[in-house]
């Protein structure tokens, strides 16, 4: 790995709250191509402008703190890297995330996001047997290791609650009450058979049948959950159901 | 976004997206034997007067274009709705729609049955 | 509080603006348009069937204008084309619907969508050829 650095301007929208006109502020700074998105946002506020707002926690990937919009596509800040994002010379521009209140500059208001999260009962962690394996798309593991007390083992849901998804789905943005992906995906990882309120939920007007097969959610979530495709087999589930090809 | 309505809101479900897809697809399948038959009936196409009441002679070509009507009726109704419920509209508001869809749909199907029986009498 | 995108008219922009989009956003806002546009011609089209009950002169002097216009072939055009990539695609969700060939889903749209330019290509050699 060279010790070269790039020239790198990063666009950024301003803005200072929900009431506010946004504009966008041009800072060009030297960065290292192997460098994230989020270093170049750090270092920007660091010293260049200490007014700048934007959020951030774990720096790798689980908190889902860092969402925006990098040259209009939905990313984790943090696992950005400039090369993938720009050239040499380049430009960044850098938005908040669609769909969801401003609170200021990058910074977005999901607490819409959490709070259907929480009205689904979204848990705070899964048995490991409806968990996918890593890598092979989402498939429940064949074969699920027993604890030795015959319990099963737990691990965290892959969602990290970042709404990539909710901001690059067209119909969120039409549809303020439509559930979203992560939320039906919460759904569909508890299962509907265990739970009829959920089932009804996912079977009415801000339901599955709202989404429109775009499938930006999976192209953007970071974490694996693929809700498009959970979206999908919710409705399988849901039509066998109501044919009665399965109670 | 905003937060989740605890309760579900009627105004799509299984039904209604079954029937969008079914009738999708019964609309691909008639135009598919239209685009066929077409071709071996009126290899030179089909314009003038004499020419479409010729076409309608045979009894079959009626039936094909009225099921052809009915569901690309349903279909397009159901889709436009769903465009319309992708803005959130009120309960209010969507019974307007609702009313709007099934009275015109109704009407356009009274009307274009209603042409295909006059040209078909015309042979 | 609603987000900016909900606000005006910029929801529309949302839904139709392909910057940015994957192949699956690109193919909604095709279906969509496609969609739009088949209404659209349905209902003319059943307007001005209406003609047909005004006698051989009426409608044949309406196919005479018709066929004078290079709009018109034009416009058929984008309707085949909008019949065949709506048609088509509308396949595709069907399918997904199911949870069939889900993440299969972009090449299914590369192959039906090259599937509706060849019945495009071939409608127009047939509307415009010699
Ligand atoms: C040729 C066979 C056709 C098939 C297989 C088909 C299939 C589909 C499917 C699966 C959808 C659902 C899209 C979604 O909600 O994500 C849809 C939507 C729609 N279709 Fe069709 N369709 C066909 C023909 C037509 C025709 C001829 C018209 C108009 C006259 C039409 C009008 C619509 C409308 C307005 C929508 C809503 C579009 C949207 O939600 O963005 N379709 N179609
Ligand atoms: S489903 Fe994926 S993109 Fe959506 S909130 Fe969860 S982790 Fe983020």
């Amino acid at each position: 790995m060279s010790d070269e650095k790039w020239t790198v301007t990063f666009i950024i929208h301003r803005q200072k709250g929900p009431d506010s006109q946004p504009h966008f502020d041009e800072f060009t700074i030297e960065i290292h191509p192997e460098e994230f998105v989020l270093d170049g946002v750090e270092y920007i506020w660091a010293y260049k402008d200490r007014s700048l707002v934007f959020r951030h926690a774990c720096h790798h990937t689980t908190c889902g703190a860092c969402g925006m919009r990098v040259n209009g596509v939905e990313k984790l800040a943090c696992m950005t890297k400039i090369a993938d994002v720009t050239q040499d010379g380049g430009k960044i521009k850098l938005e908040p995330l669609r769909n969801f209140p401003i609170v200021g500059d990058l910074v977005v208001d999901l607490g819409p996001l959490y709070r259907k999260m929480h009205e689904v009962h979204a848990p705070e962690v899964i048995p490991l047997c409806a968990s996918p394996w890593e890598g092979e798309g989402i498939k429940p593991p064949q074969e699920t290791p027993k604890r030795e007390d015959g319990e099963e083992y737990i691990r965290l849901p892959d969602c990290i609650e970042c709404g990539l998804c909710v901001s690059a789905c067209p119909t969120a943005a039409s549809d303020a009450e439509y559930l979203g992906p992560a939320v039906l995906a919460a759904i569909h990882i508890q299962g509907i058979d265990e739970n009829p309120d959920l089932l009804a939920l996912a079977d009415s007007r801000e339901g599955v049948w709202r989404c429109h097969s775009a499938y930006e959610c999976s192209a953007v979530c970071p974490s694996n959950v693929d809700p498009a495709w959970r979206i999908m087999d919710l409705r399988k589930q849901i039509i066998a159901r109501r044919l009665k090809f399965k109670k | 976004m905003q937060d989740a309505t605890a309760v579900p809101k009627a105004g799509e479900n299984v039904w209604l997206w079954l029937t969008k897809i079914i009738s999708g697809l019964i609309v691909f399948v008639v135009l598919t034997i239209h685009l066929i038959v077409n071709h071996y009936v009126a290899p030179e196409g089909l314009f003038y007067y004499d020419d479409v009441i010729n076409y309608f002679k045979n009894p079959l070509i009626p039936i094909m274009e009225g099921t052809f009507l009915v569901f690309v009726v349903i279909h397009s109704s159901l889709g436009l709705r769903s465009i319309i419920l992708d803005r959130n509209p009120t309960q209010k508001v969507m019974r307007v729609v609702d009313t709007v869809f099934v009275v015109g749909g109704l009407a356009v199907i009274v009307y274009g049955i209603w042409l295909l029986v006059y040209v078909a009498g015309l042979g | 509080m609603l987000s900016r995108e909900q606000q005006g008219l910029n929801w529309l922009l949302q839904w139709f603006d392909p910057r940015g989009r994957s192949i699956g956003g690109l193919a909604f806002i095709l279906n969509r348009i496609t969609a739009l546009g088949l209404v659209l011609y349905l209902y003319l089209h059943l307007y001005y069937l209406r003609q047909l009950t005004m006698g051989p002169q009426v409608w044949n002097a309406f196919i005479d204008s018709a066929e004078n216009s290079p709009w018109i072939g034009i416009g058929e055009l984008f309707v085949i084309a909008g019949g065949l990539i709506h048609g088509l695609n509308g396949l595709r969700i069907a399918l997904n619907s199911f949870n069939i060939a889900v993440p299969y889903q972009k090449q299914l749209f590369y192959g039906l969508f090259t599937l509706a330019l060849i019945g495009i290509a071939f409608f127009a050699v047939h509307m415009f050829g010699a």
